[in-house]
């Protein structure tokens, strides 16, 4: 029953069916008889460009060394509404930090975790270092480890006598005059051979992509749109916007559209981004990833209803959009309606998400939605699901919110403990410890957590106001007015802070 | 990621250890019956089976799969592809099954009735060898004809067109490489496909006129006389692989070509247009076209993450949970219409429609003891119970000194290390050696700070860790002993003491014949001890340093020893000479490695400067609007990037070394001040003050002032000071201070003179004080 078939043949088959690791031994082999097979060599490149590619546009992260050592000089004091460094103004009704809590930005905390969610520039170095850059990670991530994590790295997919096209060896113009082969070995260049320690490679992909355009009379847009990529891998906006915008001139493409508007966000122009987006979405009508696009720009400008609006239009086009249903439940969340925002997280549930974040929601929700029953036993799930200390510790961080709730302090003072002991620099665990010691009349060790809680996140404006009051209370009325100012930076429009400092203020006018 | 799961009508498992691809299901009604659709499956392993699924038939599980099928042939080739079409000049439907080397039409006949159903046969119609490996095929009314003709891709890029049993003609395709999907218009007449260069393309009057292939004997050669070179009438670069070319021709009033690409899906007017795409957010394995109302087309999509997914134009109008990738997708008319009968690669066969069966994922149990309330409670309660203590202990511990935040810090020298050097509360740890070179000091501190209420407060205290730690017991070796290049004798005016009696460590190692002992370090390093019949101990070792600890330990003991049994005069002493020679080489040796870490760094930094204007360059080579050629600037740059990572390795271990010189010198030092101090019998007072002279720093750092030059200002203060030899030169010096900056020394001529001096002045009776006499 056995059947000969050609060995190109199948490894052309696998390849379409995505068995990449037998297509890539099928092809050695068949390099190894005939070296100068150029069908089983790009058959062979292409798969290995397959293993490890991925979409650039969903990956964005700023590593620190972008980030302070920026040359593209931008107007420090943007208008308001116009820059995503200063989210502060939120015009759109959303909730304040009151409800919703805040990332170190300044930015609501969304419900989707993407890689550049807490993006937002520092304005020193000092903050850099502090401000978490990865979702997972309160470290910031420099060049070399932040970018382009994937599974497996694509040496060790390689075979281990050394990397299969030495590209030190070729001639880049004579490859640019084979458009057969030229997509092919850019593609392998730019994704399996990317290492930010490999500028190098990009330099190698850029003159070749450089080539080719001028082969193509420079007609070509997607030797445009790769010309565009590299320079902004390379950090040259401008010249990474000169190409992609001649790119769209040729030929209007979903992905031109994206890589432009990702462009301009990290120039930080929102309203760019936003009328892109949008004039995209007159070629391409229903597009999700614009929409989704408009939808984060909307969310991170804090315009928490346009940004569900669009959201729900993305539902619309897709309704199993994992991300548009999570950050509509976490805004109804947010919004005081735990019951609509627990039926999107439980839709999810059924979708087949299965992960820690999504108990630890729906604890929450349970709870807060008066499902009392469901909420001990979702947190239990979310136990078990764990895959890191931080999340050990926001779960911990919940269960001790739900025992603050139902009063039970022992409880609530342990659950904040293990948070600590999972992750010491959760800052609201130690601001709601210092409260529980506040009870227990420890003043000492209260002032102390509240300390520590303002030193790790000063963009939360409670352990300030804490500190305030409780500072207050022993008499010791400067360093009480000092942390209400600081109460009141972080969050300007909170009564009880403003109420404490027109005390304090009528107080220093009395003495 | 779906909400519900297709629902099952009929299944079947085709073979054991069989291939299936793209092209290999087909769908339709093959033996021109009345009855409804069947479906055709060949497998690469040769395998052609006819099904007919019947609804009935598919209550019975395991049963349906053996009564529905009509047929199973073993054809001896692979077979690639199946279609279903009217091959032979009449109106029924023929199957065409393409080999790698062979195109057959077989028409398909019922042989007769047995109980359990019809019982089928093909007939061979007629059969083509081809010259070329096949690759996939498509078929149709090629120039408007009646009957449907084949053309056949091979995987060398070679179109073969085949009119029924003839062969017309076969033609190269331009810049051919891989093959891609192929696809026949029948509207514009014209052959679709995607080439290497990620381009559709679209061939079409060119085709018949072109230059005949088989007068071509390579394809990659350029046409030399005669013909037309084929070129596509018009092509769209898409920048990615294809998996399929679908024309469906619903109505005549819809015209739109579908190509599903690896990253987006695309519908294009006739003439090459985008008429709209969508990014897929995921890796499609294989769509259909399969209806079209009102100008929207429906389409269904099948994904690797088991996803079959029905999209109207763009928007996701249904998502259900398959059991596996499809490869292939149709939908047929069986006893149900518009029933979705999909395949995967290793021959899972299923017939479904969209049902609201939820999808099958079921949470996995949390493994949740089964709660014992009372044996929980029991457990609570004593956890509670150490939970309180715990703390109570805690306060205890603040009341007793009304301490907050102390804090205890633990600092011992390189290379000796602690497990742990910061501590809250519960101080516990344990040191180690950590490197492979003995530690010149066996002391550490422990720094204790702590805040009453409003004022800081900082302990220190210093312990000393026991010699054991770093070296071990051995019994002395004769042979060694007397090769030792390193002695040191001292001398006392008391009778020799029992070695064993002093060092209980050296008690438990069995033998210590003729009152001696040996010592081996842990990274290496013998140090041997002997005590004679008179009063000497000599101390003998291969290296200088080793013996510095050794010595420190023997004088500290014997002197404990002697203090014990009431001894008051008891003295010790060294005779001399200084083994300054000695000392000397691992002054030299610090001395080089300090030089070569400046070298290194020189060459570092002049590296640095050399990659970024290579950088420079390149950038602004880059930034040009017209291309230019690197000149091989790409490669200096590689290279300059590598020359910059082995220096900085090169100078990291030289760091490294230089650390462990440092720690030798220490040892020596420490060594030499210990045999002044015990030649001339300096007081304590001396001895300190000899000491802050020849080690002034802790750490060392090469580039900011090394021991060398801080070595050498204190001696010679001390030369031009104390032991000067007038009174009257002493006050002029100190008339004058602070000296030149301090910089890394040319050699160590001058520093060596200087000791050497000071051994002298104080072997002559130079006493050491800070009071100036004058």
């Amino acid at each position: 029953m056995e059947v000969t078939m050609d060995p190109l043949f199948l490894a052309w088959s696998y390849f379409r069916r995505r068995k990449l690791q037998q297509c890539s031994e099928i092809c050695s082999k068949i390099l190894q008889d005939s070296p100068y097979d150029q069908a089983a060599w790009s058959l062979k490149t292409q798969a290995l460009t397959e293993m490890v590619y991925i979409d650039e546009i969903e990956v964005d992260q700023e590593g620190i060394a972008e980030m302070m050592l920026d040359e593209n000089a931008i107007a420090q004091v943007a208008r308001p509404g116009t820059s995503l460094r200063l989210p502060g103004t939120s015009h759109g009704g959303g909730p304040t930090p009151a409800v919703r809590p805040m990332t170190q930005s300044g930015r609501p905390i969304t419900g989707f975790v993407r890689p550049n969610t807490q993006s937002g520039r520092p304005g020193t170095m000092e903050q850099a270092i502090k401000t978490p850059r990865t979702a997972s990670t309160a470290r910031p991530v420099t060049s070399a480890s932040g970018r382009f994590i994937r599974l497996g790295t694509a040496s060790m997919l390689t075979n281990p006598e050394g990397p299969f096209i030495n590209l030190s060896r070729l001639n880049m113009s004579r490859y640019s005059q084979k458009p057969n082969l030229s997509r092919t070995l850019f593609e392998y260049i730019l994704h399996h051979e990317n290492d930010v320690k490999n500028f190098f490679f990009h330099l190698q992909a850029l003159d070749l992509a450089a080539l080719a355009t001028e082969q193509a009379q420079f007609k070509d847009w997607w030797w445009k749109v790769q010309l565009g990529k590299c320079y902004y891998r390379l950090g040259l906006y401008r010249e990474a916007e000169k190409q992609f915008r001649s790119a769209l001139s040729h030929q209007e493409m979903v992905d031109t559209y994206l890589y432009l508007a990702k462009l301009y966000q990290r120039l930080d122009q929102p309203i760019t981004a936003l009328n892109l987006f949008k004039h995209g979405l007159d070629h391409f009508p229903g597009e999700v990833t614009l929409l989704t696009g408009i939808a984060r720009i909307h969310e991170e400008m804090n315009n928490m209803a346009s940004a569900t609006e669009y959201y729900k239009e993305v539902l619309k086009q897709d309704n199993t959009h994992v991300e548009a249903i999570a950050c509509i439940g976490s805004n109804h969340f947010y919004s005081d309606q735990p019951e609509i925002a627990l039926r999107f997280y439980r839709r999810l549930l059924q979708m087949g998400v299965y992960n820690c974040q999504l108990y630890n929601n729906l604890g929450l929700c349970c709870f807060y939605a008066q499902q009392y029953d469901m909420t001990l036993s979702s947190f239990e799930r979310a136990l078990a699901l764990v895959a890191n200390d931080e999340e050990q510790a926001d779960v911990w961080y919940n269960i001790g919110q739900v025992a603050l709730g139902i009063g039970d302090l022992t409880l609530a003072y342990q659950c904040f403990k293990l948070t600590l002991a999972f992750s010491n620099d959760h800052a609201e665990a130690y601001n709601n410890l210092a409260v529980l010691e506040l009870r227990k009349g420890r003043v000492e060790q209260s002032k102390a957590f509240l300390q520590t809680a303002a030193t790790l996140s000063p963009h939360m404006y409670e352990p300030h106001y804490n500190l305030s009051i409780l500072s207050e209370k022993i008499g010791d009325l400067q360093s009480s007015y000092m942390a209400a100012q600081k109460s009141e930076d972080a969050f300007p429009e909170h009564v009880d802070t403003q109420q404490v400092l027109v005390q304090l203020r009528q107080h220093f006018a009395a003495l | 990621m779906s909400l519900f799961k297709a629902r099952d009508w009929w299944s079947a498992a085709l073979g054991e250890g069989e291939e299936f691809d793209q092209g290999c299901m087909c769908v339709g009604n093959v033996d021109n019956s009345a009855m409804g659709h069947k479906v055709v499956v060949g497998s690469y392993m040769g395998m052609l089976r006819i099904f007919s699924p019947h609804a009935a038939k598919a209550n019975e599980a395991g049963q349906g799969a053996a009564e529905a099928q009509l047929l199973e042939v073993h054809l001896q080739n692979a077979i690639i592809q199946v279609e279903l079409g009217k091959f032979v000049c009449s109106d029924l439907l023929h199957l065409a099954v393409l080999h790698p080397r062979k195109l057959s039409v077989y028409s398909v006949l019922t042989a007769g009735n047995v109980e359990h159903g019809d019982q089928y046969q093909i007939k061979l119609v007629y059969e083509h060898n081809l010259q070329r490996t096949a690759c996939n095929m498509t078929y149709g009314t090629f120039g408007g004809v009646t009957h449907h003709s084949l053309c056949i891709q091979s995987m060398d890029g070679m179109l073969m067109f085949f009119e029924q049993d003839s062969y017309s003609f076969g033609r190269f395709l331009p810049g051919f490489l891989l093959p891609g999907p192929l696809a026949y218009n029948s509207r514009t007449d014209s052959f679709l496909t995607v080439s290497s260069a990620r381009q559709l393309e679209s061939y079409y009057e060119t085709l018949a006129v072109a230059t005949e292939a088989e007068s071509r004997q390579d394809p990659d050669q350029p046409l030399k006389t005669g013909g037309k070179r084929l070129t596509p009438d018009w092509i769209l670069v898409l920048g990615e692989q294809a998996l399929d070319i679908s024309v469906p021709s619903f109505s005549h009033s819809s015209s739109s070509i579908f190509v599903l690409g690896d990253r987006n899906l695309y519908c294009l007017r006739d003439n090459g247009q985008i008429y709209f795409m969508k990014k897929l957010e995921f890796n499609p394995s294989c769509f259909l076209p399969y209806t079209s109302t009102d100008g929207t087309t429906n389409l269904l999509l099948g994904n690797h993450t088991n996803m079959l997914l029905v999209y109207q134009d763009v928007t996701l109008k249904w998502a259900a949970q398959l059991a596996f990738v499809p490869v292939a997708l149709r939908v047929a008319n069986f006893d149900l219409k518009g029933a979705v009968v999909s395949l995967s690669w290793d021959g899972h066969l299923l017939c479904s429609y969209m049902g609201t069966d939820p999808s099958f994922f079921s949470t996995p149990k949390v493994d949740a003891r089964e709660v014992d309330y009372e044996q929980a409670d029991a457990e609570l309660k004593r956890l509670h119970k150490f939970i309180r203590e715990a703390s109570r202990t805690q306060v205890t511990v603040k009341a007793s000194s009304a301490l907050a935040s102390s804090k205890l810090t633990v600092g011992v020298q390189p290379p000796l290390a602690v497990t742990q050097d910061q501590f809250v509360f519960e101080p516990l740890f344990s040191a180690f050696l950590n490197g492979r070179y003995p530690p010149a000091d066996l002391n550490g501190d422990i720094t204790l700070s702590y805040s009453s209420p409003t004022v800081p407060h900082v302990i220190q205290c210093q312990f000393k860790l026991p010699l054991a730690l770093v070296c071990t017991a051995t019994s002395p070796s004769k042979s060694s002993s007397s090769s030792s290049i390193f002695k040191i004798t001292v001398d006392t005016n008391q009778p020799p003491v029992d070695l064993a009696a002093i060092f209980p460590i050296a008690a438990q190692s069995a033998d210590n014949e003729g009152n001696s002992l040996a010592f081996r370090f842990l990274p290496g390093g013998l140090v041997t001890v002997l005590a004679s019949k008179t009063s000497r101990y000599r101390i003998q070792s291969d290296a200088f340093e080793d013996m510095w600890l050794v010595a420190n330990e023997l004088v500290h003991r014997v002197d404990v020893h002697f203090a014990k049994q009431g001894v008051d005069d008891f003295k010790k002493s060294f005779s001399g000479p200084l083994p300054l020679k000695d000392y000397f080489l691992s002054v030299d040796h610090h001395f080089q490695l300090r030089v070569s870490a400046q070298k290194y760094q020189d060459l570092l930094s002049e590296r640095a400067a050399q990659f970024r204007a290579i950088q420079r360059r390149l950038l602004t080579r880059f930034k040009d609007k017209t291309p230019a050629p690197l000149q091989n600037l790409d490669t200096l740059l590689d290279a300059t990037y590598t020359q910059v990572m082995s220096l900085a390795e090169a100078a990291e271990e030289n760091a490294c070394q230089l650390e462990e010189a440092f720690v030798r010198l220490r040892s020596s030092t420490q060594l030499l001040v210990l045999l002044l101090s015990l030649w001339q019998g300096l007081t304590p007072e001396q001895t300190n003050i000899l000491e802050a002279t020849m080690l002034p720093l802790l750490h060392d750092t090469p580039q900011l002032q090394g021991w060398e030059e801080s070595c050498d200002a204190a001696v010679s203060h001390l030369l031009r000071t104390c032991l000067s030899r007038s009174p009257k030169d002493q006050a002029t010096t100190l008339a004058q201070a602070g000296g030149p900056m301090l910089g890394l020394p040319r050699d160590t001529a001058r520093l060596k003179k200087h000791i050497t001096l000071l051994c002298e002045r104080l072997a002559k009776g130079g006493r050491l004080s800070l009071a100036s006499e004058a």
